[in-house]
């Protein structure tokens, strides 16, 4: 007689609520008084009999005591099956509670104390005080018998109890395997019964996930694991690798192998990958895996143990070096047909709003042309074409040279640098395109195509590495420009590599006691990229000599916040243990920049963790209202963001936190508060945050207003969303006359319009669950950059704007057969449903239509294929999806 | 001997030899015969850099049927024009002015932003600003006192540094002579000085400038800002008790639109406006008598200047109030039905004209009834025996003459509103909304000018707190005949 669980009460939260069970112990008593005579005639029978057996229970006589124990065990058991309200014997027992208990205290050992012991352990279900847990006391002296027979209720009961013993007995370090005992019990029990939750939350209590193993079996697995990996971010550290771990172990077991990778990645743990490719033996899967591990941005060598043959190797590692992106990238851009370039015109819109005559004024401005350079670049990037640079040079005689020159000074390297965002992805017409201002005398023009070479290699990586053959020998060049230019190629071309070569070609800038400051800037940051989330000692130690060298002056300039936030970068995400040393060391910085290097230490490390005791110290530093030239709060802002991003609750929290902060903060807590809602809603324009990003972006304080404009492009960036459009349109008319302001319009016209919409710049993908350490990385960097609108990106600097393309990426869905040829099926495109913990097959998607692939998927979207002819390789259809024909099938 | 396969932008060359003891120049040559690129712009990357000419094969370390990847066009490379561009940016500041598209603002000098607001409107009108330039060149007449003079010079000088600067100009000097030729206008309220009423300073500004503009050498024709903006109107003096009856004309610089409770447009208000009852001693009946005035408008201006009578002097209260009645006001106004009956006939011709070009714009055909031409004939003949004796109807400028006259049509076109918003005339803000020659409406909030739109412009018509139109002024339009 298995109580049927009430699929209502399964569900929930992380932790459930103990004190539920014991809610309807209160109005009975009430009831019982008054309702003593209303008795049914079938009630007043029950009630006599309990009565009669509890008279008997006190005979002396153990053969009575036996058969009035089994009696009331009988009548206890048949009416356990609500849980509405409390069972009826129960009801009734309940005044005689006290007396079984005095007597079961008087029995002498034996079967029939046990039972009594059963019985009671349930009476106590209602009966028991609060946190005397005698449920679980009468249990352990029980007879122990099936757990279940009693009924679900007073097993979640039980669980609760054993929750509280286990955290006492664990202070008094007293032994816990009589209960472990019970938890295997209860486990086994919540397993068989789709209570996957409460099993994972007990052995979460006592600390024993490994139970889970022996119990999860191909029916729940899936539900067990979607419940460890959602919990997991709720989770402190080092709990929650723990329970990654066991839910890899788990995926593993059932050689649920696209998932066991996901959590491998989400791990870090490249032992774990390694497995995933060494179990699966089927090479269609293992092409699946790299597209996945693509998307992360990693860089994995395959060795032969992963994937014997050769041919097959190098076709697999094609896949991971993103070879493919760009081809997948056009098929998508031709089937929603949107392969036409467009100008900056096109974006700006400048016929919508009236009074604006749109005749170009005869003369060039040089910020206005910049601002289209980048437009020009962000809108058409990664299609190949544009209107300005690409254009054919004997058509119009060097237009394209033109556009180049209609650029000022450094204005040329954003300008010649833009070809390589065009060109994204595509490193061989890239390079072509790129080679002729390498000949190009013109400093500028060739510090923009060592840009350029490293912008169109993001995330592409070659067995011939010309990016760093192109790029190396220009590292040590005389002219700064050109230097940085190379240096932040390389910084952008192989982020998260760990190349050891350009770490010896780039650590010695760092402690040149010759080179200028910009160029040190740029090289920590580029050591960063390539180091992020390493926690490498070596670079770690050259970047901290660098600081430590800097003079009075230098630290007060804006560029030196980029060594500190090197440093940052190499622990992205990596939480306490591996910054503390550093963060010891930074403790011994000149204090202008000590505090400085200290939140961003701080926000880098807990990066997407959703930490909130770490989102609270933050918070605590914004709350100082300090003297004037201390700078440290802008971070602390950011990286409230850095760390809340994580997941959905904890976001919004930090939107709520933010806006309070806004309220009361100083002047140069409220400048970075409209760049972290830009990171927290990054491509996914919530219209709360857009409204009050709007507000700001008319602030008083215009640095409060350029950080707001430049917020609202990026909470848009790829999505064309057509009111931030409006907004930006309008914003543009009312800031014509302000250059600088106007620059960041278009810029944030430029990420709005970015990929003509088919761009995302999340960091997060496969359904929020991953991080892209170099897409994080890169956004941090151009938000940190942004602190100081004026000096970095108003300035000189402005390609800094272009570290942003390490977040870029195609937010398609794209399916393949095979061959990897492209196909197209149908899908189903809706809102993404939170389904973690709930009973039966919840529907995943909701308000869905129903599109043929390639598709797009916007923020907070889900596909699932619409036919069964093919199976899907990989759970989570995001990207390059491989689908194998289903043999099942069978035309209707 | 090796055997390499090299990519080349898409294309793959497959089994190219290279032979270790020669120098990679000669593998470079190879190259250059299937790309077509020379030797010196190739870079072909192998692990660790790019191949030098002179390296040594050996220690690159090439294996037997490695990958290499060239990079290298044979294109043009690209220069930088001959011709330096240039940037806005490096501009002077005045020539950046003129690309803006409009002038700057004026720095409010506390409580100043009736007199910037009136001079910002003011300034709109080329014409005027044509004759102040002249004025150097005639000098000071004899009979210009020497504050009007100096006035006037301020007013000149002024305009320049407004048509000269991008940023806002102070208007230091011209407020000083303003207050040394009017006094009233250096009231003090608290230590400050006090805001004046807009329509007083306009008032007084366009009389000193006219009194000095005069040009000394003729006497009434030559007089600019009348033939600017000064409006003939004949009046029908009429007593009803006595049946007496006299006509008289007068010359004024503005319409007054009065409001009243039944005016709701500019057009009620003009009407209103031009009928006034005055009491004056009858000579036939021996005493005072009520006389009722009726106008009519018998010459136009080119610029026709409307102030809305929007304050009155409420003696409770002791000052001016104002009254917030919402006044519509057309962006296109015409006055034909204000005008006298013979001016009327001199409109005609012209107003058909305009008519029929109007249509011919809008696609229709001219109406060519018979009827309608033989009045149209008429009309012509009448207009043009008349148009000798009335200067004030054709104005032709230096060079018009030869492509025809210019005539008046009686229609006039919205170029500049200036603004009051607050509630009373010594209190508030003066804004002015000025119409570009290139068709933009700008906003001159003292020192801040901003675009605006022109359905924006007719929205100031009062009726709530926002700004509403205090004096606004038209450009008459003109058809060439």
């Amino acid at each position: 007689m298995a109580p049927v669980p009430d699929p209502n009460n399964v569900g929930g939260g992380a932790k459930r609520d103990e004190a539920t069970t014991k809610v309807p112990s209160k109005d009975p008593k009430k009831k019982d008084d008054k309702k003593e005579d209303d008795l049914s005639e079938e009630d007043l029978e029950l009630k006599q009999n309990l009565e009669l057996y509890v008279e008997r229970v006190q005979d002396p006589n153990p053969e009575l005591q036996k058969a009035a124990l089994e009696s009331m065990r009988q009548e206890i058991r048949a009416s356990t099956s609500s849980m509405t309200s409390v069972p009826k014997p129960l009801k009734f027992l309940r005044p005689h509670y006290g007396t079984l208990k005095e007597l079961h205290k008087n029995m002498a050992d034996s079967d029939l104390k046990k039972l009594l012991a059963d019985i009671l352990s349930v009476l106590a279900l209602t009966m028991s005080a609060e946190g005397e847990r005698e449920s679980l006391g009468y249990r352990l002296t029980g007879s122990g018998g099936d757990i279940g027979s009693w009924g679900h209720e007073y097993v979640r009961n039980l669980a609760g109890e054993i929750a509280e013993e286990y955290t006492m007995r664990q202070s008094e370090e007293a032994s816990i395997e009589d209960l472990m005992d019970l938890v295997k019990q209860i486990v086994a029990f919540h397993m068989k019964h789709n209570a996957e939750t409460e099993a994972v939350d007990l052995l979460m209590d006592v600390e024993d996930l490994d139970l889970l193993l022996a119990h999860v079996d191909r029916t729940n697995f899936r539900r067990t694991c979607n419940y460890l990996t959602s919990s997991a971010k709720f989770l402190p550290g080092p709990d929650d690798m723990l329970v990654l771990d066991i839910a890899y172990m788990i995926y593993m077991k059932f050689e649920e192998y696209p998932n066991a990778l996901q959590v491998a990645l989400f791990l870090d743990n490249m032992q774990y990958v390694k497995q995933v490719f060494t179990s699966c033996t089927d090479l269609l899967r293992k092409k699946q895996f790299c597209y996945m591990i693509s998307r992360h941005g990693i860089t994995v060598e395959l060795d032969s143990e992963m994937v014997a043959d050769k041919d097959d190797r190098d076709m697999l590692q094609d896949i991971v070096n993103n070879t493919k992106l760009s081809e997948g990238y056009l098929t998508l851009a031709r089937d929603i047909e949107v392969m036409e370039a467009k100008t900056p015109e096109d974006i700006y819109k400048a016929h919508l709003l009236d009074g604006r005559a749109s005749s170009s004024p005869s003369v060039d401005s040089a910020r206005q042309n910049l601002a289209a350079t980048f437009v020009n670049a962000f809108v058409n990037a990664g299609f190949g074409q544009d209107k300005l640079m690409t254009v054919p040079s004997d058509a119009a005689s060097g237009t394209a040279g033109n556009w180049l020159f209609k650029n000022k000074e450094h204005g040329k390297t954003s300008a010649a640098a833009s070809l390589g965002m065009i060109l994204l992805w595509d490193v061989d017409a890239g390079l072509t395109q790129l080679d002729k201002y390498f000949h190009s005398t013109d400093n500028p023009v060739l510090a923009g195509a060592l840009l350029g070479v490293g912008i169109n290699n993001c995330g592409i990586k070659s067995d011939c590495d010309p990016a760093l053959a192109l790029l190396g020998e220009y590292v040590d060049n005389e002219d700064s420009s050109v230097r940085i230019g190379a240096i932040m190629g390389l910084g952008i071309a192989y982020a998260g590599s760990q190349n050891d070569q350009l770490r010896s070609s780039l650590s010695p800038i760092l402690n040149d006691a010759k080179a200028p400051l910009d160029v040190i800037a740029f090289a920590a940051l580029s050591l960063g990229m390539i180091y992020v989330g390493s926690c490498n000692e070596e670079v770690a130690q050259s970047i901290i000599f660098a600081l430590m060298d800097r003079s009075e002056a230098q630290l007060g300039d804006a560029l030196t916040r980029f060594l500190p936030l090197g440093l940052g970068l190499l622990y992205l995400g990596k939480q306490q243990e591996s910054v503390e040393a550093t963060a010891e060391v930074s403790k011994t910085f000149n204090e202008k920049i000590r505090k400085y290097c200290d939140m961003t230490l701080l926000s880098c490390a807990y990066a997407g963790t959703g930490n909130v005791l770490k989102v609270q110290d933050l918070l605590a530093q914004c709350g100082e209202h300090l003297e004037k030239g201390d700078i440290h709060q802008g971070p602390a802002v950011l990286g409230i963001a850095m760390v809340a991003m994580s997941e959905e609750l904890g976001l919004d929290m930090a939107i709520r936190s933010l806006e309070r902060v806004l309220q009361y903060g100083e002047q140069n807590i409220r400048r970075a508060v409209p760049l972290a809602l830009g990171l927290l809603c990054i491509s996914n324009p919530k219209v709360n945050v857009m409204d009050t990003l709007s507000r700001l972006s008319h602030d008083t304080d215009s640095e409060v207003a350029m950080a707001a404009i430049i917020s609202l492009g990026l909470i848009g960036a790829g999505t064309n969303n057509a009111r931030i459009a409006g907004m930006l349109r309008n914003l543009s008319s009312y800031y014509y006359k302000d250059a600088s302001l106007l620059f960041c319009v278009r810029i944030a016209q430029g990420f709005v319009h970015m990929g003509k919409g088919l761009l995302t710049l999340s960091p997060f993908h496969s359904e929020r669950l991953l991080l892209s350490p170099t897409a994080l990385a890169g956004i941090v960097t151009l938000l940190h950059a942004c602190l100081d609108m004026k000096s970095i990106i108003l300035g000189k600097y402005h390609y800094v704007l272009y570290f942003i393309v390490l977040a870029m990426q195609p937010r398609m869905m794209l399916t393949v057969d095979e061959n990897l040829k492209p196909i197209s099926v149908p899908v189903r495109v809706g809102q993404a449903v939170d389904v973690v913990g709930q009973a039966g097959r919840p529907k995943t998607i909701t308000g869905f239509q129903t599109h043929s692939t390639p598709v797009l998927l916007a923020a907070g979207e889900r596909a699932e294929l619409a036919t069964d002819k093919y199976i899907p390789l990989s759970p989570i259809l995001e990207g390059f999806i491989i689908l194998k024909e289903n043999p099942d099938y069978r035309e209707e | 001997m090796l055997t390499v396969s090299v990519k080349w932008q898409k294309k793959v060359f497959e089994g190219i030899e290279i032979d270790p003891t020669l120098p990679p120049y000669v593998f470079k040559a190879q190259l250059y015969d299937l790309t077509g690129v020379p030797p010196e712009r190739q870079k072909i990357m192998v692990k660790g850099g790019l191949l030098k000419d002179d390296a040594d094969w050996s220690a690159i370390g090439v294996k037997d049927g490695q990958k290499l990847m060239m990079m290298g066009t044979a294109d043009e490379i690209v220069k930088a024009p001959e011709k330096a561009i240039v940037f806005a940016e490096d501009l002077p500041e005045e020539e950046q002015a003129t690309h803006l598209g409009y002038s700057a603002g004026l720095v409010n000098l506390g409580n100043t932003c009736y007199m910037n607001s009136t001079v910002q409107c003011l300034k709109s009108v080329p014409e005027l600003k044509s004759a102040l330039s002249n004025y150097a060149l005639t000098g000071r007449s004899a009979d210009v006192d020497q504050t009007s003079h100096m006035l006037t010079v301020a007013t000149r000088e002024l305009f320049g540094d407004l048509d000269r600067s991008v940023n806002a100009v102070s208007p230091t000097q011209f407020w000083m002579i303003l207050r040394k030729k009017f006094p009233q206008f250096s009231q003090l309220q608290n230590g400050m000085h006090m805001q004046q009423d807009a329509e007083e300073c306009w008032t007084q500004l366009l009389y000193t400038l006219s009194q000095s503009l005069k040009a000394p050498t003729s006497s009434e024709d030559s007089d600019a800002v009348k033939a600017l903006f000064g409006v003939n109107l004949r009046s029908r003096v009429h007593c009803q008790e006595s049946g007496e009856e006299s006509s008289e004309t007068e010359s004024v610089y503005s319409l007054k639109c009065h409001i009243s409770h039944e005016v709701n447009h500019l057009h009620e208000g003009l009407k209103h406006g031009l009928k006034g009852e005055l009491e004056k001693t009858s000579p036939a009946l021996g005493r005072t008598a009520l006389y009722l005035k009726e106008s009519l408008i018998d010459s136009l201006p080119r610029y026709l200047t409307v102030q809305f009578v929007r304050f009155f002097w409420k003696r409770e209260t002791n000052q001016k109030a104002k009254i917030l009645r919402k006044v519509d006001y057309p962006l296109e106004l015409d006055i034909f039905d204000l005008c006298s009956e013979e001016l009327r006939k001199k409109l005609e011709a012209p107003r058909q004209k305009l008519r029929d070009e109007e249509g011919k714009k809008l696609g229709l055909q001219p109406k060519s009834t018979s009827k309608d031409s033989d009045v149209k004939m008429t009309d012509a003949e009448a207009s043009s025996k008349e148009s000798g004796e009335s200067s004030t109807v054709t104005q032709p400028e230096g060079g018009s003459s030869e492509k025809g006259t210019l005539h008046m049509t009686g229609i006039y076109d919205l170029v500049s509103v200036l603004t009051h918003k607050g509630r009373s005339a010594d209190s508030g803000h003066y804004v002015a909304w000025v119409k570009q020659e290139s068709g933009k409406w700008i906003q001159y909030d003292d020192s801040h000018p901003s675009l605006q739109r022109e359905e924006d412009i007719t929205k100031l018509s009062g009726g709530g707190d926002w700004h509403m139109a205090y004096i606004i002024m038209y450009k008459a339009r003109f058809v060439s005949m």
